[in-house]
Order: C-alpha cells, then sequence, then structure tokens
C-alpha cells in the first residue's frame, strides 16, 4: 500500500513536472544560446567575466569556466535554477556594491529575463554560427513575383529574394548592356573592356555568359584579383621600418598573379603559400609562394635585437594567418584568452608553435633568401643534383639541393659574441688585430666543408677556428684576402668560400681568432655573415667528380635577383616555443606542442604536425571559416560589403550574416561542386540576377533598406585606387600590358622619398614602364605612391581585409592635377582632335563610360569647351608648356585635354553603376 | 503613397537648394562658394528645408566639426617631436652628481640585465655637457643650450620621469604616436581628427610639418590605421607643392578651373538625380572642397607676408625647410581652425659616433635651430590669446643615456646611446599649470624616481584637455572596440590647472 502510495506520488510528482516544464516550454520558447544569450555576455559581462579578466574566478567565455566553481566556492549558473543562480542574483540586487554588473548602467529588464528563462531552461551552452560546419543548404522557395520578374537564373537569387521578400521588397529591373558590361569588366578584369568585346556583347553576338567568360580568360583577371590578395599578404617591394630598405619579393607578387589566372584551386593556393617549402621536393614556384609570410616586416634600425624582431614577425604570421583564412582575431589571445571568442592564451602558442620554426632572423638581407638562377645556371644545377642523386641517397640531395637554392640551413653572424676587439653589427661580425668571438652550440654533424660569406678588407691576416676555447682544438684555418664589397655598398658583393673543416659529430662552441702581422689596430680585417657546414660531395673519384665540384663552387657564388622564402629548421636546429606571459616573448613560461584551437575542426592525427599539416587541416572541409570567410571576402570585392559585415572578423562580436543560408550555400558549393575554384565562384556571382540588376536607387528603397542589405538593388561602387589609375591610361590609350617583373615607378612629385640620410631614391621609369598597370607600382611601406593612397590604397605593413573607402578633397586634386591624369587627358585629347568638337566630346565621353551622354550633359562639357577655347584664343600664352607636358598644343587640342580632364572626374567615371 | 510625396519634396528641396548654390557660386567672386554644400543644407536658418536623414554632416563632409564629449580645455594641438630623442640631461634634468662621475667606467650595477642598442660591455659615464641654472618665477631648470626657452619657463609644466618600453626609433615613435610600438594603430591627430573633426573646411583638419627628414618609424606615425584614411594627417611640406597635386596645372588659370568645376559639378548632380546615389552629393561637395583648398593652403603656408617683427621673432628662414618656419606655420593654423598641427624635426639621435650626432657639435645646432622659435612660438600664441586654447606638447621618443655611448666598443665624441627608462618632456597651454614639475630622476638621470608618468599617460592628458576621456574613446574594429591608449594610462593631474 505505501509502496503504491509512493509510486502514484513518484508519478505524480513526474506528471506535475512535466506538466510545469510543459508549461515552461509552451509559454517560453527556447532561448538560443548563440543569439540571444551570447550578446548580453559580451556586451555586459565579458569585460570583467572573461577571456582578460576573471573576475571572482567566474567567466562567461569557456561553458566550464561559466557553469563551474567561483572564488565563493559556488558555481554562478546552477541550470534549471535561475532564481538559485548568483548570476541572476546580481543582476536584481539593491546594494550597488553587489548589483552586476559593477558600477554600470544595469541589465534592461528584457535582458535580465532572457538570462533567466535560459538558466531556467537548463542554460544549454551553444555554438556560434560561424564555428559549426559548413552544412549542404536547399535553395529556399519564394513567391511567384520574384520568378515573373525574372529574377530567379541563379539558385543565389532564391536567397536573396527570401530574404527581399521578408521586406516586402521587390528588385531593380536588368541593368542596361553598357552599365553591366562595364561593371563586369572592372568587377573580372579591373579594367573597362577592350571595344571589340564589348561590340560584340553590345550587339548581342555573344551571350551575357560568353562575355563573361571572355573576361575571365583575360590575363587582366589575375592582376586585378592579385591586388586584393596582396592586401591581404600585406605584399610591398621593401622591409618596412626605418630606412625602409628595398626587397625583392615581386615574383611572389608574379606568382600570385599567375595562380589566379591558371585558377590555382584554393586549397591548393592555401597550402604552397603557407607550406610550400615543406612539400615534397617542392618546386621553384612553391617555394615563392612561401613569400607570402616573408611579407612581413625587418628591422634594420641600428641597435634593434634581432630576435625581438624575429618574434613580431611570427607572431604577424600567426595573426595574418587568422585574419586572412579565418576572419578570426587571433591577435587579441597573444597577452590573455580572447575577449568574446572561445580561443584559449595557450591556444595561441599552439598555433605559433607551427610558424616558429623557420630559419629566418630578422637578418638585414631578409634571408634565407631564393637565388633566380638563369637557365645556364638551372641547369648546371640540374648537372649537380643528378650527381648527388646517383651517388648518395635522398636526404643529401635534399641537402645539397637546399644549400644552393637558398643557402640553408646557415649559421648568421649576429649570435657571435665578441670576446674582444670586435663587434657584432647588423648582419655582420668583424675583428680587429687581437680579436677574438665565439658562437654557442654550434653542430656540424660531421660535415667537413666550412662555407664562409664575408668581406676581406686585408691580405696578412688569418681566422683561427677553435673547439671550445681559444686554446681548444684547431678546427680550421682561413686566411683573409681584400676581396668584396661592404653589405651597405653592394647587397650581393660579399664573396662566398669554403674551407675543410675538422670532423666534428657532437656539437661545439665555435671560438674564432685573428692573426695579423698588421700592426693597426683600429681596423677592421673582415666582416663576417654567416658560415654553413655541407657535406662533402659523393662520389669522390668517380670519372667527371671534378668537373661537378666545379660547378658546384661555382653555382654556389653567383648574383642574381633574391626572393625571401619561408624555410624550417631542421632537426638539429628546431626551436621551442614557449607561452609568453601577458604576450611579453622576454617572459617565456611553459613550453608548447603544435595545436589547433578546441572550438574549430578537430586534428586529424594523420596529419603532419608542421605548416604543411597546418595547411592542410586549415582547408580541410571541415574547417567552419576557411570557406565562409572567402566567400565573403569575394562578395565585399564585388558587392562592397560582405554578406557579414564585418568583413574582419565572424566572431561572436561580428555582425550576424544578412544571408545565413546563402553564406553556407555558396560556402558549401565552393568546397564540394567548385572544388575550391575562385573564377567558378567568382562567375556563379556575376550570373546571378542579384548582381545583374541596375544600381538606380529609388527614395523608397533608400528609405526602407538606405544601406542596401537586402539587395533589391546593384551598388554603386567607386573604383579602386589601381582601377582609378589604369582606366585613365586604359582610355587615353597609354596603358602598357607589360606584365611581371621588379615593381616600377611612374611619376611622382619630387621630395616624396627623400629620407633624412638616404636621399631621393625615386627612379622614375622610363618607355612603357610608366604606364604599368597600378599593381606593378613600386610600393615603398614608409613612403607609398601618393595618388594611389590618396584612393585608399594601404602601405601594406600590415594586412589590410578591407580598404574603407573615402571621399576627400586630396583625391579630386589627384584626378585634376596629379601630371598622370594630365598627360593622359591630353593623350585622350589627341586620338579625339581631328573631329568636329561636339562629336569628339561625345565620343569622349562614350569611349570613358560607356554611355552616350545626355543632351545636357553634353551641352555643359561643350559650354565648357567653347569657355576654354576662348580663353586660349584671347590669351593665347595660356598654352606655353600647357599642363607642363613640354609640348606645342594647339587651341582645339588643349580645350579637349580640359574636357578630358573633367571627364576623368566625373563620378560615372569614378564608380561603376 | 503619402510616404512617395514626402520623399518627392525632399528631392524638390535639395535640387532648389543646390539651384539656389549654383547661383551663389555663380555670383561670388572670390572663387567658388565659401560655404560647403553641407554646411549650407545645415546652417540654413530661415525656411530650413527637411534633410534626409540619411545625409549627415558627416557623410557630406568627413571632417565636419564635433562637439567633445566633456567639456574642452583647448581647441587645438601643437605636437613638438624632436625626432631622434634629444638628451634630457643637456637639456632639461640637472644631474650634477654625474659630473662627478665623468669619463669614469659604469658601475656593473647599472648594467646589469639592461639591454643597450649600442653600448657594449662597459661604458664609461658621461657628464653633463652643458651648464644649469635656475630661471623664471617658477626658478625651473634650464641649460645654456637653451637660451630663449628662459623667456616662456614659466608657462611650462615639465614630465622629468616619463618612460617607455621601446628603446629603438621606429618602434618607440610608433608606441608615442599610436599607442603601439608595431604598425597599424591610428595616430593621436587620426584620432583627434575623427573625433572633432575640423573648424577649418578649407585647410586639412590634421596637418604634418616636417624639417631635416621624415621620422624613422615613416608615415605611419600620422597614419589613420584602421579609421578611415580621410583622418590620416596631411604632410605639408616647404618645397614643392604644399599639399601633393594643389597647383593647377599650367595653363589652367583659376578662372578656367572653376569652370571645370562647375562642369564637373553640374553633371556630377544630374548623375545623382539619375541614380539617386547620396555619395555623389558628398563628392560634389569635396570637389568644392579641394578648389578652395587650392586657394587657402598656400595663403596659410604663406610665411612671406608675415611682418618682420613676427619672422624675425621665429627666425625664420623663408624658402628654406626650417623648424623655425614651421613654428610660424603652426601657429598660422590653429589661428585658422586647423585641429592638430603635428611638428617633426629631424637629427637629435645625439650618439657621438659622428660630428653630426655629437653633444658637442650637432647637438648644439639643433638646440639653436629650434630654441628660439619654440619660444618665440608660445610668445606669439600668447599675445594673441591663443595660448589657453592650445595645447604645446614638446618631446622626444625616449630619452639618453648617461653613459657614453661606445659603438662598436670604441668611444667617440661625446654622446649617449637610447634609454627609455626617464626622460623629459613638457607640455604648456590651456588647461596646464604654469611652472610645474612633475617627476624626478634618480641622481644621475637613469631611471624615474617619482612621478613616473608613461606614454599612454601623455596621450590620456591630451585627449583628456581636448575633452575626451581616453577609455571611452574607441573606434571598433575586427570586433573589438579599440582606443588610443590601448589598455592603460591615466590622465596626469598633477600638471593640469
Amino acid at each position: 500500500m505505501r509502496k503504491e502510495v509512493k509510486i502514484l506520488t513518484g508519478l505524480g510528482g513526474i506528471l506535475t513536472f512535466g506538466i510545469i516544464l510543459f508549461y515552461i516550454l509552451k509559454t517560453n520558447p527556447k532561448v538560443d544560446f548563440s543569439s540571444e544569450v551570447k550578446p548580453i555576455l559580451n556586451k555586459h559581462c565579458i569585460s570583467c567575466h572573461g577571456g582578460v579578466k576573471k573576475n571572482a574566478g567566474f567567466s562567461v567565455l569557456f561553458e566550464s569556466e561559466a557553469k563551474g566553481i567561483t572564488q565563493s566556492e559556488k558555481p554562478a549558473i546552477i541550470p534549471f535554477n535561475a532564481s538559485q543562480s548568483e548570476l541572476i542574483k546580481r543582476l536584481h540586487h539593491s546594494d550597488p556594491e553587489m548589483r552586476m554588473p559593477y558600477q554600470k548602467p544595469a541589465l534592461s529588464e528584457e535582458e535580465i529575463k532572457t538570462l533567466t528563462q535560459w538558466i531556467d531552461q537548463g542554460a544549454d551552452w551553444g555554438t556560434h554560427w560561424a564555428y559549426l560546419p559548413v552544412e549542404k543548404t536547399p535553395p529556399p522557395t519564394v513567391a511567384s513575383v520574384y520568378r515573373e520578374k525574372k529574377f530567379l537564373s541563379s539558385p543565389l537569387d532564391h536567397f536573396i529574394a527570401a530574404r527581399m521578400e521578408e521586406k516586402e521588397l521587390l528588385p531593380n529591373q536588368e541593368a542596361p548592356k553598357n552599365i553591366i558590361a562595364r561593371r563586369l569588366a572592372f568587377d573580372i578584369t579591373g579594367l573597362p573592356p577592350n571595344p571589340d568585346l564589348y561590340n560584340a556583347f553590345a550587339t548581342g553576338r555573344i551571350s551575357y555568359e560568353n562575355y563573361v567568360d571572355s573576361l575571365f580568360i583575360e590575363s587582366s583577371y589575375g592582376e586585378k584579383w592579385a591586388s586584393w590578395w596582396l592586401d591581404l599578404a600585406r605584399y610591398a617591394d621593401t622591409m618596412g621600418f626605418e630606412k625602409d630598405p628595398g626587397r625583392t619579393i615581386w615574383q611572389y607578387r608574379d606568382w600570385v598573379i599567375k595562380a589566379f589566372n591558371r585558377d590555382l584551386p584554393y586549397d591548393q593556393f592555401t597550402i604552397e603559400q603557407l607550406a610550400g617549402d615543406l612539400l615534397p621536393n617542392p618546386s621553384v614556384e612553391q617555394l615563392i609562394a612561401t613569400a607570402f609570410h616573408r611579407n612581413t616586416m625587418n628591422n634594420d634600425e641600428g641597435g634593434t635585437d634581432d630576435e625581438e624582431f624575429r618574434v613580431a614577425a611570427v607572431i604577424d604570421r600567426v595573426n595574418t594567418t587568422f585574419d586572412v583564412w579565418q576572419s578570426t582575431t587571433m591577435s587579441c589571445v597573444q597577452c590573455h584568452s580572447h575577449p568574446y571568442d572561445p580561443f584559449r592564451h595557450k591556444e595561441y602558442y599552439q598555433l605559433m608553435a607551427f610558424f616558429n620554426n623557420t630559419r629566418d632572423e630578422d637578418i638585414t638581407d631578409d634571408t634565407p633568401n631564393l637565388m633566380n638562377h638563369s637557365a645556364k645556371d638551372r641547369q648546371k644545377i640540374e648537372g649537380i643534383l643528378d650527381w648527388v642523386s646517383t651517388h648518395s641517397d635522398t636526404s643529401t640531395h635534399k641537402y645539397f639541393k637546399d644549400f644552393i637554392l637558398f643557402k640553408e640551413p646557415k649559421y648568421p653572424s649576429h649570435h657571435f659574441e665578441v670576446i674582444k676587439n670586435g663587434f657584432v653589427s647588423g648582419p655582420t661580425m668583424g675583428l680587429r688585430k687581437g680579436g677574438a668571438a665565439f658562437m654557442k652550440n654550434v653542430k656540424s654533424l660531421g660535415r667537413q666543408k666550412l662555407y664562409l660569406k664575408l668581406v676581406g678588407h686585408t691580405n696578412r691576416s688569418t681566422l683561427v677556428f677553435r673547439k671550445d676555447s681559444l686554446n681548444g682544438k684547431i678546427l680550421g684555418t682561413f686566411k683573409i684576402s681584400k676581396q668584396g664589397k661592404n653589405f651597405y655598398k653592394d647587397r650581393q658583393g660579399q664573396f662566398i668560400t669554403h674551407i675543410d673543416f675538422s670532423r666534428e659529430e657532437d656539437p661545439f662552441d665555435l671560438y674564432v681568432e685573428l692573426e695579423t702581422q698588421d700592426l693597426e689596430t683600429k681596423k677592421e680585417h673582415f666582416k663576417l655573415h654567416w658560415f654553413a657546414f655541407l657535406p662533402d660531395l659523393p662520389g669522390k673519384g668517380m670519372p667527371g667528380y671534378a668537373d661537378v665540384n666545379k660547378s658546384l663552387v661555382e653555382v654556389l657564388d653567383v648574383k642574381g635577383d633574391l626572393t625571401p622564402i619561408m624555410v624550417e629548421n631542421p632537426d638539429h636546429m628546431k626551436r621551442q616555443t614557449h607561452v609568453f606571459n601577458r604576450g611579453n616573448w622576454r617572459v617565456k613560461e611553459e613550453e608548447v606542442q603544435t595545436g589547433v584551437p578546441q572550438i574549430l575542426n578537430a586534428w586529424d592525427q594523420q596529419l603532419e604536425k608542421n605548416r604543411l599539416g597546418f595547411a592542410k587541416w586549415l582547408v580541410d572541409q571541415e574547417n567552419p571559416l576557411t570557406a565562409r570567410t572567402l566567400v565573403n571576402r569575394v562578395w565585399y570585392q564585388i558587392f562592397g560589403k560582405g554578406l557579414v559585415s564585418t568583413v574582419e572578423d565572424m566572431g561572436t562580436m561580428a555582425d550576424p550574416p544578412s544571408h545565413p543560408a546563402l553564406l553556407d550555400w555558396l560556402s558549401y558549393e565552393l568546397m564540394h561542386s567548385m572544388n575550391w575554384s575562385l573564377k567558378t565562384l567568382i562567375k556563379t556571382i556575376l550570373m546571378s540576377s542579384t548582381y545583374r540588376q541596375s544600381s538606380y536607387t529609388s527614395r523608397e528603397k533608400l528609405a526602407v533598406d538606405p544601406n542596401n542589405i537586402f539587395y533589391s538593388r546593384a551598388p554603386r561602387l567607386r573604383l579602386t585606387a589601381e582601377e582609378i589609375r589604369d582606366q585613365a591610361l586604359f582610355v587615353s590609350g597609354l596603358l602598357s600590358d607589360k606584365m611581371y617583373g621588379p615593381g616600377v615607378m611612374p611619376p611622382q612629385p619630387d621630395g616624396i622619398w627623400e629620407h633624412a640620410y638616404l636621399g631621393n631614391l625615386w627612379k622614375t621609369s622610363k618607355g612603357e614602364d610608366k604606364y604599368r598597370r597600378g599593381i606593378y607600382t613600386y610600393l615603398k611601406r614608409t613612403s607609398p605612391y601618393p595618388s594611389l593612397m590618396a584612393f585608399d590604397a594601404g602601405s601594406r605593413e600590415v594586412c589590410l581585409v578591407r580598404r574603407s573607402p573615402t571621399n576627400t578633397p586630396l583625391q579630386a586634386l589627384v584626378t585634376m592635377n596629379d601630371p598622370v591624369y594630365l598627360e593622359a587627358a591630353m593623350q585622350f585629347a589627341k586620338t579625339h582632335r581631328n573631329k568636329e568638337a561636339k562629336v569628339a566630346i561625345s565620343d569622349m565621353y562614350q569611349k570613358a563610360t560607356l554611355r552616350v551622354p545626355e543632351e545636357d550633359k553634353l551641352k555643359s562639357l561643350l559650354t565648357l569647351y567653347e569657355e576654354a577655347k576662348k580663353t586660349f584664343e584671347e590669351d593665347p600664352q595660356q598654352l606655353d608648356d600647357f599642363f607642363g607636358l613640354q609640348q606645342i598644343i594647339d587651341i582645339n587640342t588643349a580645350s579637349l585635354a580640359l574636357i578630358a580632364n573633367a571627364i576623368m572626374n566625373l563620378d560615372e567615371f569614378l564608380t561603376h553603376a | 503613397m503619402h510616404k512617395v510625396k514626402k520623399l518627392l519634396a525632399e528631392e524638390r528641396s535639395i535640387e532648389a537648394l543646390y539651384n539656389s548654390r549654383r547661383h551663389f557660386i555663380k555670383d561670388c567672386t572670390l572663387g567658388l562658394g565659401g560655404l560647403a554644400l553641407g554646411g549650407f543644407l545645415n546652417s540654413c536658418s530661415t525656411g530650413s528645408p527637411k534633410i534626409p536623414a540619411y545625409i549627415t554632416d558627416r557623410s557630406l563632409n568627413p571632417m565636419a566639426p564635433l562637439p567633445a564629449p566633456f567639456l574642452p580645455k583647448v581647441k587645438s594641438v601643437i605636437y613638438l617631436h624632436m625626432v631622434g630623442a634629444p638628451s634630457q640631461l643637456e637639456l632639461f634634468d640637472y644631474k650634477p652628481e654625474l659630473a662627478k662621475l665623468h669619463n669614469q667606467p659604469c658601475p656593473p650595477s647599472l648594467l646589469d640585465s639592461k639591454k643597450f642598442a649600442f653600448i657594449q660591455g662597459v661604458p664609461n659615464m658621461l657628464g653633463p655637457q652643458a651648464t644649469f641654472s635656475r630661471e623664471g618665477a617658477s626658478g625651473n631648470w634650464v641649460s645654456n643650450h637653451l637660451p630663449h626657452f628662459k623667456k616662456i619657463i614659466d608657462e611650462v609644466a615639465f614630465l622629468k620621469a616619463v618612460h617607455t618600453d621601446q628603446f629603438n626609433h621606429g618602434p618607440a615613435q610608433l608606441l608615442m604616436y599610436t599607442g603601439s610600438p608595431r604598425v597599424g594603430r591610428p595616430s593621436i591627430g587620426s584620432w583627434v581628427t575623427y573625433g572633432l573633426g575640423s573648424e577649418n573646411n578649407n585647410l586639412p583638419g590634421f596637418v604634418v610639418l616636417t624639417s631635416g627628414g621624415t621620422p624613422d618609424a615613416g608615415k605611419s606615425v600620422w597614419g589613420s590605421g584602421f579609421l578611415p584614411s580621410v583622418y590620416q594627417g596631411v604632410h605639408c611640406r616647404s618645397k614643392g607643392d604644399p599639399v601633393l597635386y594643389l597647383k593647377d596645372p599650367k595653363g589652367v588659370s583659376r578662372d578656367l578651373k572653376k569652370k571645370v568645376l562647375e562642369s564637373i559639378n553640374d553633371i556630377n548632380f544630374k548623375e545623382y538625380q539619375e541614380f539617386g546615389d547620396p555619395e555623389v552629393l558628398t563628392r560634389i561637395n569635396q570637389y568644392e572642397m579641394a578648389y578652395r583648398m587650392q586657394t587657402s593652403v598656400p595663403e596659410v603656408m604663406d610665411i612671406d607676408k608675415e611682418p618682420e617683427a613676427i619672422k624675425e621673432m621665429y627666425g625664420v628662414q623663408p624658402g628654406k625647410e626650417a623648424f623655425a618656419n614651421n613654428c610660424l606655420l603652426a601657429r598660422k593654423m590653429v589661428e585658422q581652425g586647423v585641429r592638430f598641427v603635428q611638428l617633426y624635426d629631424w637629427g637629435w639621435d645625439s650618439h657621438g659616433a659622428s660630428p653630426g650626432e655629437a653633444l658637442d657639435s650637432g647637438f648644439l645646432r639643433k638646440c639653436k635651430a629650434t630654441d628660439r622659435p619654440i619660444a618665440a612660438l608660445i610668445l606669439d600664441l600668447k599675445q594673441r590669446g591663443l595660448l589657453d586654447e592650445t595645447l604645446i606638447v614638446w618631446g622626444g621618443e625616449f630619452g639618453r643615456t648617461p653613459m657614453w655611448e661606445n659603438r662598436l666598443g670604441i668611444q667617440n665624441s661625446p654622446g649617449r646611446d637610447h634609454q627609455g627608462d626617464a626622460f623629459t618632456m613638457w607640455m604648456a597651454g590651456g588647461g596646464i599649470k604654469k611652472g610645474a614639475v612633475h617627476g624626478k630622476t634618480d641622481l644621475i638621470g637613469y631611471s624615474g624616481v617619482e612621478g613616473r608618468v608613461s606614454v599612454h599617460d601623455i596621450q590620456a592628458t591630451i585627449l583628456h584637455l581636448l575633452g575626451f576621456h581616453h577609455e571611452q574613446f574607441t573606434y571598433d574594429f575586427q570586433g573589438r572596440p579599440f582606443r588610443l591608449t590601448d589598455v592603460s594610462g591615466n590622465v596626469i593631474n598633477e600638471i593640469l590647472a
């Protein structure tokens, strides 16, 4: 009986509980953590209870911390029991010392209610949308009106239409052919269309899709899209700090252009740039790709600590990698856990461990550098490497190949410590009479050839290398000869030579002493840049050995263009990675191994535990951020804003996506059906009706959707810095189509590049190099090309995810007065000067904008023409050196040039509608 | 329907305004209109037409002035930076004890766990290469290298124990101006013009003037970082066009240029009517501003027209790139409402490795070239009643060691290495306690022992005087709010009036 009662009561309890639960669930729909709770926590709580501060031992950053025991020895959140949860109690507290947020306005009733319900419903933690895997997403069905309006030409349009439908918006009509043709040409090639192609499309001889495809096969496509990527890669032609010396890294820029043009799939594109050097037997091109992360700044200011700036470069690589591929502000995690997003302090250093094992050490010559060998030398090298393969194993082959191509692994001189009468300065170590220095923990691994790179200032001295002390065993001697040039006079003027070296299997401290007959005490006898050990060439005694050995010595000392690349430390030089206390590299904490953040896709144990494995992890289809980031950024390039408007960041502080399903659809298709093809992704967007709309902005739409979040019209975007320049040169017929090579120096005002002690180094290019596309303009970080800067191009010191377009008076001054634009205007006028004025003006206008000028616009320009003509007739002296072009110009041409100048300043010229 | 009508009415009112403005422009004999489109639209007191909400002052003109969040003490800032880091020990921080140690080996305790840029091994100490006297009613110390400074010493508040954790020029300059030793953050002038805009539409709001060369960190020290690039400093040059591309091309008179501009703006307005994009209105406004800048910038940059007495007072060198000229220009600019004037004078890196950078040679030339103009600047601002609404800041990126630098192990001419632990800066002008001294260094000027202030404290104080709370003045980027002072900084109340 009692038992039954118990059971009944029990049942009753369950029933009651069930009813209550039912009631709760029914009346209070489940609160969503990510979209409802997390924003409140981020806004009000996390700055004191998060990744930076963890006051009272309570943090809402991670679930385990939020529900864990706090300093009060109780958890602050008790699931299913809001009224007993300290978190909720504190929100209501009457004592201002106790009420949270401390000394800040209280939460709104609505916010408190949300938190209360969330806890009562069990305080389920959620994952932010961007960290969930990308799922296959079917396009939604939409109202028939969109079909009737012929808007649904692509699945993409379904997603757009669905959101428009919610807002009761209808799409604009398709843009006229001339408008869309110019828009497409700029979006694909960064230039106006070539006239033949345009005419074929305008007259209907080729279809929209044919027109798009034709633009994609132009090599100008690679040039246009490379500009975007080079902002992310922080590509520049100089090192960045202080004197900001030059750096030859243009082969990387050319690699990017070529990669886009051959549509290298984005996963491979990623792997080669992050870890091309770690691919099996990498090609020269794959090594050049790794220059992506050698675009970090290099500080050669006198007196700087190379290790400090090497660390800065490594940190920049971690941050840039996450900025570029993951829309994640990893830089926040250097000093503490992320303030808002679920990334732990330690995870930063686990990521850093992937990048912390490269040979570069902030040395002034940017070493390691890949030598761009001549075809003849390449043949020689092949011969040597074939020989090595024949007579040895693959690891010896790799050793010789690496040393010939990029001279690694080597010991740079900045690791020397001076004992007496010497110095370590910049990239070199030098000794005076009686001088000595040493380097700790050198490993020759039994190799018996010591290679040296140095400049010698005497013929009367000898360097003696000893083991472990100044009295130690002699390991080798080197007779210095007067040879080579100082580094600051000639970057590659030093010479490379080698001596025999004692066979040492174990690590030793290398002592160097100068022996000399010279009496002069202040003179430096040599400057040593680095030394390295190489095994003897295998196959000694075999026929042909002497010839191969001779070729080896020759190819090792050739000069040529150098490209800084990534090279991994060999095992015997491996670095350890430590957590830095509050980001301070001098205060090292626990050692860490490579690892990826827990919140992202899991690490596949099959992967190499190095940059290569990391790169593969990044482009794994399970990675939730790589595809979404790329889609969002490409979308931004085309529409001027992202589907997630904070294009830098997809973390929990980011704006929610305007079209989440579309973002996922595109991301999924990119990885699966498009196989990471960037051209396919771009084309998919350009083929949509969404893209093809007119940009006409009605007052109604401006009122309902001022920022065009719902894409019921096409955007009207100002052209980029490069496009504005290239277009002016293109329409005037001046633009050169020469591709690749070192950065060029088109005219810029005098005195821009004046360095305090280096003088003006800008040497204006000659011939067609003056008229190359903007992407080839030499970019000096501390003094970038001013007319490009005026239009928001970056100085490329750090990764730039988006250029924020501005509208300033300084831009007007560029396009009105910069001699580059004046020359273009004059050239433009000259090609039309044999026509009647009205026709000439109309033709110029059409050529520039692809639009037939309306009568009143034409009239305005014609009036200007007449007024200019009148002015010049009255005062012909005005035409002396007109526009400063040192040409004799007639009145008609001068007047037309002024019109051309005006046309090149029209809003419709500077934007694409 | 009702809504459409309203929108149409707005459309017409803008058009009417535009037409009346064109009329105004055409009748104006002094070049184009004296009022920007934005200003005109918004300053109409009578019969003010409704301005659509999406057209704001700032959308038409990103430099439109905004009120400071708190009551400001000053309207503008003139920041005098001695690039290379001037020696506090030869200018303001008098250390008689150091003289006693002159040319003696440095005690090892001073070298323990210290890192230097160039000093190697054990250097000698270097006594003060100057004599000092107490001057003015305040009786504050100043060296014999600054005879003119005596006249203004009572206007100035000294910070004797400023410190920085950067001892290389580039990173230290970046820290001083952007709050971070690495590139990528906005400079203080950009923050200020972003926050306050500019009172003068015809001049840039943030002007940079250099003498001797550009700072080591390059243009980043006046860059806008992640703020829109419109807020970056405009480098006004002494040679060539003061602002790049300012000059009209040869053969294009002002009159003809005006016609070109009218035609451009005329067609652009038609474009606006056709496409309805408000950005076109902004462009029209910017073109008008550009036209006006073409006259106003050369005017303000022209020091020839100043009275002889003023030129004499500053010691200007017309036609040359000189710090004295820049001081005079700075005065002219703040007088005309420029918000932030940044001067960089290059050549203060007194290592002693060559005569040009020795304390007994190059350094003395730098003192001489800057002493008179700085005194003149303060006196001139004062006589015009501008000193109370202007903040003057003087300093370098760090200080210099009490040791004699021994680069490459060799002791050359008297010179000092970089030191971040203690150096002197001063401020003068509105809101500053005249004659105050805050902070004290040890017996040899090596470290601060009292009143140490950081670079972020300096920045917090400048922002405070302009009416900002440095912790609240933030800009969202990459999902988090950034501020100039990063995560630290305290207002230095001890030097505030």
